[in-house]
């Protein structure tokens, strides 16, 4: 019996294109409607971040750093400034730690909350987008009433916080912790316990622990595949290691598993907040830091646990005003290395699913 | 504790490769040249006890008389975290890839060879990364001419003849 076999063909997808998730473009080679290969072709966003940084003082690459994972910025402030902290040496007041880790939490909430939105959209639920959206708008709130933004929010000082939330921050804070349960129970309803979103998911684009481990994947898609690893737990940073929480860990290595991770996630988030706010202290938020930030001599490499996976900053200072070098490490540039690996084999359609479950955010993938 | 154990793996790992081991901010810091580096990297990844089995990073870094490719490795099963310089020579940088250690390395190297112009020798496929391919020059060098190619030109031409 001979196999027939059709025409190699190329396809092109994005740079614009709404499952796209910002400018990234795929060379996707198909056989009929099979993927063979798929060529990611990036740089459409690249900004020349590590470039700009070597030519601004410590403080004013803090606005950089909001547009690297625009969708979570206050973590991206608190990698780079923990970073330059530990180089400089800086004991900052217990409020700006709480303060940061009640932030970082929410933006966690945020990021997540896009991402199932999004997943959801790609999958074509329309309805299901408008939820997750729905609620982010009160975490956007929250940002807007304290830094006076809604995404890019530079929150974070080298030494501190910019600014102390209002009075009105905290009962907004208060009830959207409550009404949380009732969201993730609505986002179950309407996309994950839907047999649709299940079908498209389900056993689609298998990551196995193995391949996880030597491609250097990190994050929700790490522990999606069975790995118990967290940087808040392996190497608290800042003051997690105060805090009751549990790391989520699922086995399923496929997209769904990869997108319900979020859910958990963000249960394991408010539980951080929750304790956050009962015990956060009275007092300054800002340490005394010289007005010119002059680190000494040296090198230093720090990393965070980022919604998407670790996010880490490399600083070579020669004691100047200025960095030498400074490097980041994005997280969803290196995972983004799984996607010619894993969706080699299925369908068209799968390649977004695979593509969505990443959760890349192109600001942070192009730098 | 741990880091004691460590530390004796990696004393022993630079003396194997011609290393140098330093520390900074807690973290340990092995200086080797290129040509060992995959004996340097395949050492770190097979520590008993403590393996660095996780390619956490790899970056360039241009120190002004020579080039440098940091490997920050860590590993997902215990908090032990190491870190690998090799250098080389600036005019022409060239390296083994990492890739045949870990395949997370590829996108990495593809990095630091647009930005610095570092060759990874046995690389599956070495081309830019975030510039169009016929892009001149490696930005992140410091050499590297910022201005616009119009404004260059005439740098360069001042440069020239003086």
């Amino acid at each position: 019996m001979s196999i027939e076999k059709t025409e190699e063909l190329i396809l092109n997808m994005g740079p614009q294109h709404p499952s796209m998730h910002g400018l990234f473009r795929m060379v996707v080679h198909l056989a009929g409607e099979t993927v063979t290969n798929i060529e990611p072709k990036l740089g459409y966003l690249h900004r020349g971040m590590e470039k700009l940084a070597e030519s601004r003082t410590y403080s004013q690459f803090i606005p950089y750093t909001d547009r690297l994972d625009y969708l979570a910025s206050p973590h991206n402030n608190w990698a780079y400034v923990q970073t330059v902290e530990k180089l400089m040496g800086v004991e900052i007041p217990e409020r700006a730690e709480y303060l940061r880790v009640i932030f970082g939490e929410l933006a966690r909430i945020a990021s997540h909350q896009v991402c199932i939105a999004s997943t959801a959209l790609d999958m074509a639920g329309w309805s299901a987008w408008s939820y997750a959206f729905r609620d982010r708008e009160r975490i956007c709130d929250m940002y807007e009433m304290t830094a006076g933004s809604r995404l890019t929010v530079n929150i974070m000082r080298i030494g501190g916080m910019s600014a102390e939330p209002p009075e009105e921050f905290w009962p907004a804070l208060q009830s959207f912790l409550d009404d949380t349960p009732e969201m993730l129970e609505e986002y179950y309803g309407i996309f994950f316990g839907n047999e649709i979103a299940m079908g498209r998911l389900k056993n689609v684009g298998i990551l196995t622990k193995e391949m996880a481990e030597n491609l250097s994947i990190t994050g929700p898609v790490l522990r999606a595949s069975g790995v118990d690893y967290d940087v808040r737990k392996a190497e608290p940073y800042s003051i997690y290691e105060r805090f009751d929480f549990d790391v989520p860990v699922r086995t399923g290595c496929d997209s769904y598993d990869r997108t319900i991770i979020r859910m958990d996630e963000i249960v394991e988030s408010i539980k951080i907040i929750k304790q956050a706010v009962r015990d956060i202290p009275g007092g300054p938020i800002m340490a005394k830091v010289p007005k010119v930030i002059k680190p000494p001599v040296g090198e230093v490499y720090h990393r965070v646990e980022n919604p998407k996976g670790e996010l880490g900053f490399y600083i070579v200072s020669d004691g100047t005003t200025k960095p030498t070098r400074l490097r980041i490490r994005p997280a969803t540039f290196i995972n983004l290395q799984m996607l010619p690996i894993v969706a080699k084999g299925w369908k068209i359609q799968d390649v977004v699913a695979i593509f969505a479950t990443l959760d890349a955010v192109l600001g942070e993938v192009d730098k | 504790m741990e880091n004691k154990v460590l530390s004796r793996y990696v004393d022993e790992l630079a003396s194997r490769v011609n290393g140098v081991v330093e520390e900074s901010f807690g973290v340990l810091v092995l200086k080797v040249q290129a040509t060992y580096i995959i004996e340097a990297l395949t050492g770190a990844k097979n520590f008993p006890d403590v393996p660095c089995d996780f390619l956490h990073d790899l970056c360039g870094v241009d120190s002004g008389d020579h080039i440098e490719v940091v490997y920050q490795l860590s590993s997902l099963h215990g908090p032990q975290l190491m870190r690998v310089k090799a250098t080389m020579d600036h005019e022409n940088p060239v390296i083994d890839s990492a890739t045949r250690i870990w395949e997370g390395a590829n996108y990495l190297e593809r990095e630091a060879y647009d930005m610095f112009g570092i060759k990874f020798k046995g690389h599956p496929n070495l081309k830019r990364i975030y510039m169009w391919d016929d892009f001149e020059g490696y930005p992140l060098r410091k050499d590297y001419v910022t201005e616009p190619i119009e404004v260059r030109n005439v740098v360069r031409t001042r440069i020239e003849g003086e």
